[in-house]
């Protein structure tokens, strides 16, 4: 009896560490479901929609300027931001708000990354913690799944004058 | 004929059922547990590598025990950096490498490689303003970004 129950709880604890492992693997290098909260990224995605999101670019360099990515945050290793990327390395960037005097700007470092939601009004960004190393990107957005009447492909950024290379 | 097929068709099984149980266990157990890395270079000597050239230190990364991100003061850590792909670059015939005294922070050939030297606008050679800052700007080169070879040969890249 004893020994059936044991095999039982072997088998289980087997299944449940294969199904996990394959998870992880399935998360850390391909994809996987995301649900996102907060107004930050109004319209574009609002608070409890529930997105997909692949991790294929961040391993081949392939994040671009204006993809919508899922990063760690700077400021809590534990929790996630969903953001736009503004600018890549390099990148030139308008660090204050267009109705000072002197516009400054200054330069995207090596390796790091320029973060901005679509909702400027309410979104803690890269305008406040700065630039964002680019090893804290987990995946890029590109397709939402619920709700359904805004199923489909993610648009593009609502804030056009962002990006001072166009 | 029919026993070899069907022994061909349990060990593709049996192989495909191991693949798939010991691929993903194997990357999990690497990327959240533990690893191994040689470690390169003499930036943490005498702690690593301190015979140098001769025998690498070959570490355990611990990933498990920084799984809740707990460090303390003093630790040895590995950090993930996306790595410029050439440390050494070697400078053009007619060209500079320029960057500012303050690293990281610094948008200079670093970023944007070497500069030909037709783009030279000129030479700041002394500070006018504000005047407690009047000086003349020495020409100095950082020891740590001395030149790997011989000086119209290389300069040393990104660090």
């Amino acid at each position: 009896m004893l020994r059936g129950v044991l095999g039982k709880i072997f088998r289980l604890v087997g299944y449940t560490v294969q199904y996990g492992c394959i998870a992880h693997c399935a998360f850390e290098y391909v994809g996987g479901v995301v649900m996102c909260s907060g107004p930050s990224m109004e319209p574009t995605i609002q608070n409890s929609d529930i997105v997909f999101a692949e991790n294929l670019s961040r391993h081949f360099y392939g994040i671009q300027r204006g993809d919508i990515v899922i990063a760690k945050s700077p400021s809590d290793p534990k929790s996630n931001i969903c953001k736009r990327v503004i600018g890549l390395e390099g990148d030139k960037i308008l660090s204050n708000s267009p109705s000072d005097f002197f516009k400054s700007h200054s330069y995207v470092p090596t390796g790091h990354v320029w973060l901005e939601g679509d909702n400027l009004q309410n979104s803690t960004d890269s305008r406040y913690y700065g630039p964002v190393p680019y090893g804290l990107i987990r995946g890029r957005i590109f397709f939402k799944i619920w709700p359904l009447s805004d199923f489909g492909f993610l648009r593009d950024s609502p804030n056009g004058h962002r990006f001072s290379d166009d | 004929m029919a026993h070899s097929q069907g022994w061909v068709k349990r060990y593709l099984k049996a192989f495909c059922k191991g693949f798939f149980v010991a691929v993903p266990v194997a990357v999990t157990f690497l990327d959240r547990v533990a690893c191994v890395a040689r470690v390169e270079g003499a930036s943490m000597q005498p702690s690593l590598n301190p015979g140098g050239s001769q025998s690498s230190d070959v570490v355990l990364l611990n990933h498990w025990k920084v799984r809740n991100f707990e460090v303390q003061r003093g630790d040895i850590v590995s950090l993930v950096t996306i790595g410029h792909k050439n440390r050494y670059v070697k400078v053009p015939r007619g060209h500079i490498w320029v960057e500012g005294d303050h690293h990281g922070h610094s948008f200079d050939s670093n970023s944007f490689g070497p500069v030909s030297l037709g783009l030279l606008h000129a030479h700041a050679t002394h500070i006018l303003w504000p005047p407690e800052r009047w000086q003349k700007l020495e020409s100095v080169l950082p020891p740590e970004r001395l030149p790997v070879q011989s000086e119209e040969e290389c300069l040393l890249g990104s660090l």
